[in-house]
């Protein structure tokens, strides 16, 4: 390619980079901007006198920090169970050998496909008899059950390309089948299993709908609740709104920027082995 | 090594927590769900009545809404393949040939919508395209268009076409990512023995990476019907549905049926339903998609 059609080509997606993030540059810019400067015609506004305010009641009246918390604890313990039973199942579902096998697997794939819209309902019910309103649990067991099927479809793949020659020389070397799963198979599944994390994390740390249904108690909600806070009596207080708005999405553009490289990866390995 | 494969004890171990759960918060509730879906329940655990498949029958021959939420999600899903893939794949070719610390940075900026949370996108939109402060009706007063300001969700002809905008806005990295992924599985010899052989430009594109690219391309088509059919979240915080049904879906519909409209039963049979729909497309664009896949 030649230097210039490169140039054409960078100042292309320059543009479209600016298009595509406007709106995020937008809610920025207005969250510094006192209400009554919201009905000024143009459409983006150097803010003459910044309301930092704004941001001071996006996180006191947001309850930023009490909600980062619940979303926080929410969302390890998701990950941290979707792991280990994404490993275990993938293992048993590529390399252990018996009969209900190929039941089992359709039966969790089937996971991937049932929208859990649909069990929204009946769950809300059975939690609601159950206790499992208004706790922690109850938000942990379905964000895991819904994570465990792609999780599971991730691992299955990658292991089947890992050769059993690993596993013989660990046999030949004494270790049991726990070993060899949690020291031999865990390590080698890394890239798969960091695709399994920030998947499980970027739906469980924005999950709205199941956490709105399932929880009503203030102390256990999560941070898109920070946002939903400002529905009722704020609503006419755009910039504060657009503040915990501003707020709200920091942390998973952090962990994003951190993680970006492994995400590509790990999508690129699940599509080229499909 | 058999020994350590056959071990029923570890099978056991590693299948059943996850059997277990996935039985409890899927399997249990949709057993759960079909039993409510033949009783006139109107609020989970009030006595009720059985009355057989009138629920099914009310839904499926006299309720229109249910018929306009699944043609929403057909057009929303026409909409993905449509739009937002084509573009994907020609950002997707672009940015490979852009190469260099440039491809990765762009690549990393057109993601960022999509791990933004559901809330703030809807809130942001609704604020976007307000009517009276919106930034999207004054740019097209900065441009003399003002003609053409509207209530873009607030009016039952728009709101539609609106919603895909968002939606192609937040997932159009997504689809980026894995096309691009698609194509970093395409080896160089291809193009480069194509172009020997004189095609170049568009036409190299459309003989060796589209082609080369169809599994990907079935996979995310496949992936964009489920997508518009499980539409709920979005449609949920800015039209709730409306105006006037045209942003009409099922899962936001049977959620409204079951806690404003009390009829909780009658909910639960539209669940059924979504969920056979759900599967139904599933096994359909599988059919549809498995036979032609190129291997390379």
């Amino acid at each position: 390619m030649t230097k210039s059609t490169k140039t054409i080509l960078w100042v292309f997606f320059l543009i479209v980079a600016l298009v595509q993030l406007f709106p995020l540059i937008w809610l920025i810019d207005f969250s510094f901007l006192s209400s009554n400067e919201f009905y000024s015609s143009s459409v983006l506004k150097w803010p003459s006198d910044p309301q930092w305010q704004n941001y001071i009641n996006a996180w006191v009246d947001g309850k930023f920090l009490r909600y980062f918390i619940n979303s926080t604890f929410v969302t390890s313990v998701t990950i941290l169970l979707t792991v280990i039973l994404s490993l275990t199942l993938g293992y048993a579902f590529t390399r252990m050998q018996w009969k209900l096998r190929p039941i089992f697997f359709t039966i969790i794939l089937l996971g991937i496909m049932i929208p859990i819209h649909a069990t929204l309902l009946p769950n809300f019910a059975i939690f609601k008899a159950l206790g499992l309103t208004n706790s922690y649990l109850g938000l942990i067991l379905p964000y895991t059950a819904v994570s465990v099927p792609l999780g599971t479809f991730i691992l299955t793949g990658f292991m089947r390309s890992i050769p059993k020659a690993m596993e013989e020389s660990a046999v030949v070397d004494g270790a049991n089948i726990y070993r060899i799963v949690f020291q031999i198979i865990a390590p080698l599944t890394a890239p798969a299993l960091v695709t399994v994390i920030v998947t499980t994390f970027l739906n469980c740390w924005n999950e709205f709908i199941m956490a709105s249904t399932f929880l009503s108690k203030d102390a256990l909600k999560t941070l898109p609740f920070s946002v939903m806070n400002f529905a009722g009596q704020y609503s006419s207080d755009y910039g504060s709104q657009f503040a915990v708005m501003v707020l709200t999405s920091i942390p998973a553009i952090v962990i994003y920027a951190i993680f970006n490289e492994q995400i590509t990866k790990g999508v690129t390995a699940g599509a080229v082995k499909g | 090594m058999q020994k350590v494969f056959n071990n029923k004890m570890a099978i056991f171990l590693f299948v059943f927590p996850g059997i277990l759960l996935f039985a409890l918060t899927f399997l249990v509730p949709i057993v759960l769900s079909a039993y409510y879906s033949f009783r006139d329940t109107l609020s989970p655990g009030t006595p009720s009545a059985f009355i057989g498949f009138a629920n099914y029958t009310q839904l499926l021959l006299h309720d229109s809404r249910f018929w306009l939420a699944l043609r929403n999600a057909v057009l929303l899903g026409l909409g993905f393949i449509l739009i937002q893939h084509p573009i994907a794949i020609f950002f997707a070719i672009m940015l490979d040939r852009l190469g260099g610390k440039a491809e990765k940075w762009f690549r990393t900026i057109f993601f960022i919508p999509c791990v933004i949370s559901v809330v703030v996108i809807s809130k942001m939109w609704l604020s976007l395209l307000d009517p009276t402060f919106g930034a999207f009706n004054k740019m097209l007063d900065s441009l003399g268009l003002g003609m053409l300001k509207h209530a873009w969700l607030g009016d039952s002809s728009t709101a539609l076409i609106s919603m895909l905008f968002i939606l192609i806005w937040a997932g159009f990295g997504w689809g980026l990512l894995f096309y691009y992924a698609g194509l970093k599985g395409i080896p160089d010899d291809l193009y480069e023995a194509a172009s020997l052989d004189g095609a170049s430009g568009f036409r190299l594109h459309w003989r060796i990476t589209v082609p080369l690219l169809s599994p990907v391309i079935t996979v995310q088509i496949t992936l964009a019907m489920i997508t518009a059919l499980k539409q709920m979240e979005t449609v949920f915080l800015t039209t709730n549905g409306g105006p006037g049904d045209s942003t009409q879906f099922l899962a936001v519909y049977l959620y409204n049926k079951a806690f404003s409209a009390s009829q909780y039963g009658y909910a639960n049979a539209i669940s059924i339903l979504f969920i056979i729909v759900c599967l139904l497309a599933t096994y359909i664009s599988n059919k549809l998609t498995r036979s032609d896949a190129t291997e390379f």
